[in-house]
């Protein structure tokens, strides 16, 4: 029987591109980020997915640092990019802190939330990647792109 | 992030050249706006050509500086917004929230 093209890749079939640890500070969001677009470009994934796969690394990496972490530089946020024989993405971005309940996020395009200047980041990363799962109480984010 | 700012005709025309995104970008740009609104310009049009990709908190930078130029009677319009920047602005619902142009004298000339 052959595989569904569309299901998630097993955990065996990935290969390890890039495994970042880096300080918890806004410097290194940028640094990661950069090196995870570079990657993108070596890996000949399409423009259009390099720019969501991005910006959904980007909101990841500023969720670890911001509230993960609060900021503070003796923490550090681990990001960690994977891909299939298809060419599948998988994004994984962990940072030590507390963790959260996702599903107690409100939807930034409900009423007065339009206004607001937070609260983004989490929605816009479920709307640019295919899959999205929060692990080990929140404080991972698995991400795949198909 | 490369950032120009340029008064015509009483708006304040700022290019952006990078990416809009927490860290040193958004705080730039926040500084700059911050400047402008002390100095009492409430007029801005935002070129965003060659700004790729604008994250959530770039986008929240926009949204608050757009509710305080309102308050005074100003406002903030966006010109040449990339198209990733458009899908992303859309995505989380605040593309209508803003007036976009094509160019800086059109949105200019809106102020009128």
């Amino acid at each position: 029987m052959l595989a569904d093209p569309s299901a998630r890749p097993e955990d065996h079939e990935l290969s390890e591109v890039l495994n970042l640890r880096m300080p918890a500070e806004s410097a290194s969001i940028a640094a990661i980020a950069d090196a995870i677009s570079g990657a993108l470009v070596r890996l000949k994934v399409p423009e259009e997915k390099q720019l969501e796969i991005g910006l959904a690394v980007q909101e990841a990496l500023a969720n670890a640092v911001v509230h993960g972490c609060n900021n503070d530089p003796s923490k550090e946020i681990r990001c960690r990019l994977q891909c299939d024989p298809q060419g599948r993405i998988v994004i994984v971005v962990t940072d030590p802190g507390p963790g959260f309940s996702p599903g107690l996020l409100s939807n930034p395009k409900h009423g007065e939330n339009v206004y607001a200047d937070h609260g983004r980041g989490v929605y816009l990363i479920r709307q640019l990647m295919d899959e999205v799962h929060f692990e080990n109480g929140g404080n991972e984010i698995r991400m795949w792109k198909y | 992030m490369d950032i120009s700012v340029r008064k015509r005709s009483q708006v304040q025309v700022i290019h952006l050249r990078g990416q809009l995104r927490l860290g040193q970008a958004v705080d730039e740009l926040r500084q700059t706006i911050e400047e402008s609104l002390g100095n009492g310009d409430t007029r801005f049009a935002i070129n965003l050509a060659e700004v790729p990709m604008v994250d959530s908190s770039g986008i929240g930078l926009l949204v608050r500086f757009l509710a305080s130029t309102k308050q005074r009677g100003g406002n903030i319009k966006l010109v040449q917004p990339s198209k990733f920047a458009v899908q992303t602005l859309r995505l989380v619902g605040v593309l209508n929230l803003f007036e976009v142009f094509d160019d800086d004298d059109a949105a200019v000339q809106s102020f009128a």
